[in-house]
Order: structure tokens, then C-alpha cells, then sequence
């Protein structure tokens, strides 16, 4: 299978402390992988490195055998990457079909002359919109502010921005944090469906989804990678216990 | 549709404009109105706060004189001045969306009485304390009318140009940087350019509004780069209303009104400049746009409710 995302010894550290420590993982084309690990095991700090909100301290980024390290975050979406945050991040004030129309323009606009067009010239983004907006099952609310929305609704939005950018790999920062025990079931469905289309990276605290969607986990504990293999692999691991369980 | 009737009552005010104030006084209005609705799409829209406004203005309002000075024709000065503008809006907006928020705005403050230091004390092409004067018009434009006439057709331009780029995903985009500029950024947008451009559109069109300026009184006082004026231009757009495209006009026509009425009552009209002001920042966010937004649906939602209580009335009766 073809690996899509290579990373390798990739260090943050901050001052003396090391947030996240010579981790390397390797994600195939085509599945969920998950990264895992106890409350400060360094899954966000791994996360935000390779989605370029922070810099590496060390290591590499390698995007379909490109070098990414370090790149700015805005150009990660039009090489193929798409982010999806672990705090509800919309445009508050815009409507569901702005939210969604200005992250689909963003990656299929061809020239700096669009930006200057109007926006009734775009048919094949507004027909974008609409059908990304049915599929997270939004369509009755896309002319609502993204305010005026639920939380289980805002989670959805989210996950259509980032889908607008028509992407190959999916960053996933807890999509299911903070959301009801029936919203949690949808987003896994969701996810679900869309691991037949992308190749999702996940970050993800509740164990039993990862344990249903995912094809590889990665275990992180104190900035280090302790474990990897398949759910199972995972499931019966002393190490990934210990870890969970605080045992040294 | 609500667009539509802005624009209907728009072209009304520019007819009926020279009928209720001076010819002087409404030209002026349309000139600060360039630069009101302007630096909207840099406040209202992109949601950045810049204290340098009066940079563009008075700085092209300078180059503008200094060519009419030299014989250049207006048709000739206006494009260079606003051109100027725009070179000098890209050099000190490249810093300044470095930074964000206060630091922001610090920059252009700084920027600002950077540019006015210059003023001040390059006597010999500025005028200095005394100003820049003897710019005359040219002859098609000599009169007070036609001068308006001219101003309003500019404006015109200025505001169409404007409507356009709000309304396209360029405009967009202004909104997403005002709403969550983080996550603009993680959908694809380079946040910090597109600042720049909304930085370089505001400062542009004021310029160009800065370019005219110079021929209302036929000279460019040196206050009109001074940063009080950038805290006036920021008065009058929040005073109109940000929420709104033709907001900040309503700001403008108010305060020019305001102050030209309370100057010749009271010498200390400021105090009460700054009374309103307090008043519309505390009560009234969205500025006087839209407390007459609101004002309009009150009326609408009270007269269709008497218009339903009718109806039920002459039912019963019936």
C-alpha cells in the first residue's frame, strides 16, 4: 500500500520540556489511522506540527514524498490536506452556505481575477455547497447563521469546511468532543463513510471509536510513541494499559 | 432588496443633497464618505482597526495640490495621488498586518505621525503649520456645483467599485478573516495578504477621496493628516454604523452636520461630539444605520399587527 503521510522523528520541545519526543509514524492511502494516548501524552502539539500551526523543534513532514515540514497551514489544504479542529471552528456570523461556499472557492479558484467576480458566477461551487452540505445533513439550515446552529450541527459544518476542500488526507482533531451520545453515533457514521473516500488521520479520546473505525493506531504517552499495530494489537498490549492505567 | 433601496435613496440624496446643505458642506460629505465607506471594508468587514487613515488622506490630498501647483491637469493628479496611495498603503500595510490588534493598531498611529512629522517640517513643499495653498480648479469645475457634480460622480464610481468587491469572494473572504481568522487560514487563505489588500483597498479610495479634498478650499491644511483626523474618519464609520455597506455615509452626513451646527452655537461643540459618541458606543453598536434598521422593522411588525387586528375586527363584524 502506498503511504501517503511520513512522519519521521518528529521533537517539539519547549524550552527543556519535551512535548513530543522522535515520533515517526507512517499512514496509508486509503485508512483511518489513529494516534491515541492519556490527557498531556503530546497528541495535539504532534497534531498542530504536522498541520503546520507550530513548527518542529526536529524531524520531517513528508506529504506524498514531499517535504511539507514547516509549511505554513494555509498552504496545506490546496496540496491535498484538510484540518478539522478539536474546538468548534466555524464563521460564526456567516451562513451554513457561506461557510462551506468560501472553503470549497479557496482550493478551486483558478486565478487572483476570480476574487474579483461575483459571486452568482460560480455555479459549479454553489451546486458543491449545496450537495457537501446534504451529506453532513445540514441541508434545512443553509441559510441559518452558523451561530444560530446546535453544537451537534456545528460539529457537522465543521466537518463540511473542511470536506469543501475537496482533500486526500484528513486531519481529524476530536470530531466527536463534546457532542451527544447520538451525535457521537452520527459523526462515526460519518467518518466512517468518509474513510471509502480519504485517508483519515485521527486523533481521538474515546477508545471504542477508535477501536470500531481504525485500521492502525498509535499509541503516544509522555510525548513517546509506546505502541502501534492494529485495535487488537492495541487492545491487548501491557504497555497501552500501563500507560492508560498510570502504571510505569 | 434592502441593497436596492439603499441605492434608490442614495441616488435621492445625491439630488436633494445640495438642496439642504451648502454646496461646500454636501461636497465634503460625499468626499468623507468615500473615505468612511472605504475604510469600512477594512473595520466593518476585515475587522481591523487602523488609527493611519489620514496618512492617505492628507498625503494624497499633498501630492494631488503639489501637481495642480506645478500645472499638471486634475485629471492627471487624481490618478498619481491615488496611485501614490496605494504604493505607499502596500509599503506601511506589509509591517503593520504583521501584527494584530492593539499592536495593529499602534502601527498605524505611529505610521501616521511618521507621515505628519514629514508635513510639518518640510516647509518649503508642504507649507508646513501653515498648510498647502493657492490650489485652484480647473475652470469646468470652478463653480461650487459643478464642483459637487463632478465630487458626486466620482463618489459614485467609488461607491459601485466597492459594492463590487464586497459583494465578491473577495468580500467573502474580509468576513472570514473578521470571523475566525485561524480557521480562515486552515481552509486555504493566506490571512495576513489578504489584510494587505483590504488594508491597500481602504487606503486607496481615501486617497483618492484625500485627492479632491485638496480642491473644496482650494488648499490642504496640515491637520488633515494629523491622527485626529484618522480618530474623525473612525468616529464617523462607527458613528454610521459598520453592519452596513452605505452605513458609514449616514456617520458622515451626522457628523459633518453635527459639528458644522454645534460649532457655530458653542465654542466647546467637541464636548458634545463626545457625549453622542459615548452614547452610541454604549446603546447603539451598529451605529445609527442600524437603529434606523430597527426603527423601520418595529414600524413594519406594529403596522402589520394593527393591519391583522383589522382584519379580525371586520371579520367578527361580518
Amino acid at each position: 500500500m502506498n503511504k501517503i503521510l511520513k512522519i519521521q522523528n518528529l521533537t517539539k520541545n519547549f524550552g527543556n520540556i519535551s512535548a513530543v519526543s522522535n515520533v515517526s509514524i507512517e499512514v496509508e492511502e486509503g485508512t483511518i489511522h489513529s494516534i491515541i494516548g492519556p490527557n498531556g501524552a503530546g497528541k495535539s502539539t504532534f497534531f498542530n506540527m504536522i498541520s503546520g500551526v507550530i513548527p518542529p523543534s526536529e524531524g520531517n513532514v513528508y506529504y506524498k514524498d514531499k517535504d511539507i515540514t514547516g509549511f505554513e497551514s494555509y498552504k496545506l489544504p490546496h496540496m491535498g490536506i484538510a484540518k478539522c479542529f478539536q474546538i468548534t471552528n466555524v464563521f460564526p456570523k456567516l451562513t451554513v452556505r457561506e461557510n462551506v461556499w468560501a472553503s470549497i472557492f479557496s482550493c478551486s479558484h483558478k486565478s487572483k481575477i476570480d476574487l474579483f467576480k461575483s459571486m452568482n458566477d460560480f455555479e459549479t461551487i454553489d451546486k458543491e455547497t449545496k450537495k457537501i452540505i446534504t451529506d453532513v445533513g445540514l441541508s434545512h439550515k443553509i441559510d441559518d447563521k452558523a451561530e444560530e446552529l446546535s453544537h451537534g450541527q456545528q460539529r457537522m459544518l465543521e466537518m463540511a469546511i473542511t470536506l469543501g476542500a475537496k482533500p486526500d488526507l484528513l486531519l481529524l482533531d476530536e470530531p466527536t468532543q463534546g457532542l451527544a451520545p447520538e451525535a457521537t453515533v452520527e459523526m462515526t457514521e460519518l467518518i466512517r463513510k468518509l474513510s471509502k473516500k480519504y485517508t483519515i488521520l485521527l486523533i481521538e479520546h474515546k477508545m471504542h471509536i477508535v477501536m470500531e473505525i481504525s485500521k492502525i493506531i498509535t499509541v503516544l504517552n509522555f510525548g513517546e510513541k509506546i505502541e502501534e499495530g492494529s485495535p487488537k494489537q492495541i487492545k491487548n498490549s501491557k504497555k497501552v494499559q500501563d500507560a492508560y492505567l498510570g502504571r510505569k | 432588496m434592502k441593497n436596492k433601496y439603499s441605492f434608490i435613496a442614495l441616488i435621492i440624496f445625491l439630488f436633494v443633497g445640495p438642496f439642504l446643505f451648502p454646496n461646500a458642506t454636501i461636497t465634503e460629505m460625499l468626499i468623507f464618505g468615500i473615505v468612511a465607506i472605504s475604510t469600512n471594508i477594512m473595520l466593518g468587514y476585515t475587522g481591523m482597526l487602523s488609527f493611519g487613515q489620514a496618512l492617505f488622506f492628507g498625503t494624497s490630498a499633498y501630492i494631488s495640490g503639489l501637481m495642480l501647483l506645478s500645472g499638471f491637469p486634475l485629471f492627471l493628479a487624481i490618478p498619481v495621488a491615488t496611485l501614490g496611495s496605494f504604493i505607499i498603503s502596500l509599503f506601511i500595510g506589509y509591517f503593520c498586518v504583521k501584527r494584530e490588534g492593539l499592536y495593529f493598531i499602534c502601527l498605524t498611529f505611529a505610521f501616521n505621525q511618521m507621515f505628519y512629522f514629514i508635513a510639518y517640517v518640510w516647509t518649503e513643499v508642504t507649507g508646513g503649520e501653515d498648510g498647502l495653498v493657492g490650489v485652484e480648479r480647473p475652470a469646468y469645475i470652478d463653480t461650487q456645483l459643478t464642483f459637487y457634480i463632478f465630487t458626486a460622480i466620482m463618489f459614485l464610481f467609488a461607491v459601485i467599485a466597492l459594492y463590487k468587491i464586497v459583494t465578491s469572494p473577495l468580500g467573502l473572504i474580509f468576513k472570514l478573516i473578521r470571523e475566525n481568522a485561524s480557521r480562515a487560514e486552515a481552509i486555504g487563505y493566506n490571512v495576513r495578504f489578504y489584510k494587505l489588500i483590504s488594508f491597500s483597498i481602504a487606503s486607496t479610495f481615501t486617497g483618492l477621496a484625500g485627492s479632491l479634498y485638496v480642491l473644496i478650499h482650494s488648499m490642504v491644511p496640515i491637520d488633515q493628516i494629523h491622527w485626529l483626523k484618522s480618530g474623525d474618519i473612525i468616529f464617523m464609520t462607527l458613528f454610521g454604523g459598520v453592519g452596513s455597506f452605505l452605513g458609514p455615509l449616514i456617520g458622515v452626513v451626522g457628523y459633518i452636520w453635527l459639528s458644522d451646527t454645534f460649532s457655530i452655537i458653542w465654542a466647546r461643540w467637541p464636548l458634545i461630539m463626545g457625549v453622542i459618541f459615548a452614547i452610541v458606543v454604549l446603546y447603539f453598536r451598529g451605529g445609527v444605520s442600524e437603529l434606523l434598521e430597527n426603527l423601520f422593522k418595529k414600524y413594519k411588525s406594529i403596522s402589520r399587527k394593527t393591519e391583522h387586528e383589522q382584519n379580525i375586527k371586520n371579520t367578527k363584524l361580518n
